[in-house]
């Protein structure tokens, strides 16, 4: 989860997440974001997701345990 | 003693457009099949026809010995290489503000100075004997036009076309080299993208002609290596279903 959250606020450029985070809160919340983390995933973790499910997560927590559930 | 077979090699051999090419060229070429994974070039291997094609694993982003493992490939089995199809690469979206050194010197790597690397050692007269008539590079129309995220992407087929214009020009009139310029092609990666409703939409309403499918890009490379292109040299060949030209607002 540490990894995660870690690429994750590397592309949020903030200092940590919280699971209860809610990702549209984020400043740098944007389509262009989406598309960053769908493609760290596929490249980094070789984990396929959608548009479509990472719109399905609200909070971080969400995010990650979509993410942990296609491992 | 008997003359050294000819090859043409394709970079990015084990997936989508370099795998389509790889099976349409084995009826009448035989080939050296590049990719990081030895599994899935076996796999492509499977499907081509001939049995002479021989399998080549390397890290194009990492691998600073690309041209001494080239060369012991090229010496080791007696062979000369024709044709040079760089299929090989890697797409990266992220916002400008987030781009490293790192993530630019992979992508770079990859996308384009392997391809330089590989010329080079295909041009040598004591690896290759004056063999190579034909380079071919996958570009893309980002290559041409910006898109958010896209920057270094971008750059990395620009970098490519630029110099293949170059190459063009100082390797006439023996190689030909010419980019071939994709949009949006069908592959099992892309498919996992065009399963957003959304996107899908989006993609109908772009490409007049719709999306593209690998053997779109086989059939354009077959006829560069052929004779029927002979006049053909330093071109950025658009192949994109008219994506690049479609002005409409919906």
């Amino acid at each position: 989860m540490k990894e995660f959250y870690k690429k994750l606020s590397d592309i949020l450029e903030i200092d940590n997440i919280e699971d209860s985070d809610t990702l549209r809160d984020f400043e740098y919340w944007d389509s262009l974001t989406v598309l960053s983390i769908l493609a760290m995933l596929d490249s980094e973790l070789l984990i396929s997701l959608t548009v479509e499910e990472l719109d399905e997560c609200i909070t971080a927590k969400d995010l990650y345990l979509m993410v942990e559930g296609k491992r | 003693m008997s003359n050294p077979k000819k090859y043409t090699l394709i970079t990015g051999a084990s997936s989508g457009i370099g795998r389509e090419i790889s099976i349409k060229l084995s009826a009448n070429c035989n080939l050296i099949l590049h990719g990081r994974n030895l599994k899935r070039l076996e796999e492509t291997k499977r499907m081509c026809n001939g049995n002479n094609h021989i399998l080549w694993s390397c890290d194009l982003g990492s691998d600073l010995s690309i041209s001494e493992e080239l060369t012991h490939l090229i010496t080791s089995n007696r062979i000369l290489v024709s044709n040079f199809i760089h299929c090989a690469g890697i797409v990266t979206v992220m916002h400008a503000r987030s781009i490293t050194s790192i993530t630019s010197n992979k992508i770079m790597n990859i996308n384009f100075t392997s391809a330089m690397v590989i010329t080079s050692t295909l041009l040598k007269k004591t690896i290759n004997q004056q063999e190579l008539k034909n380079v071919i590079f996958m570009s893309s129309i980002w290559s041409k036009f910006g898109a958010r995220g896209y920057s270094l992407y971008c750059a990395s087929k620009g970098a490519l076309d630029s110099a293949m214009r170059a190459l063009a020009i100082e390797l006439a009139p023996v190689v030909r080299v010419n980019s071939v310029l994709l949009g949006a092609i069908n592959t099992p990666m892309s498919e996992k993208s065009f399963l957003d409703a959304e996107i899908m939409q989006n993609i109908n309403n772009q490409y007049p002609l719709g999306v593209g499918k690998t053997d779109d890009v086989a059939c354009m490379v077959e006829f560069l290596l052929s004779s029927d292109s002979r006049w053909m040299t330093g071109q950025q060949i658009i192949l994109d279903g008219g994506r690049s030209i479609n002005m409409s607002s919906k």
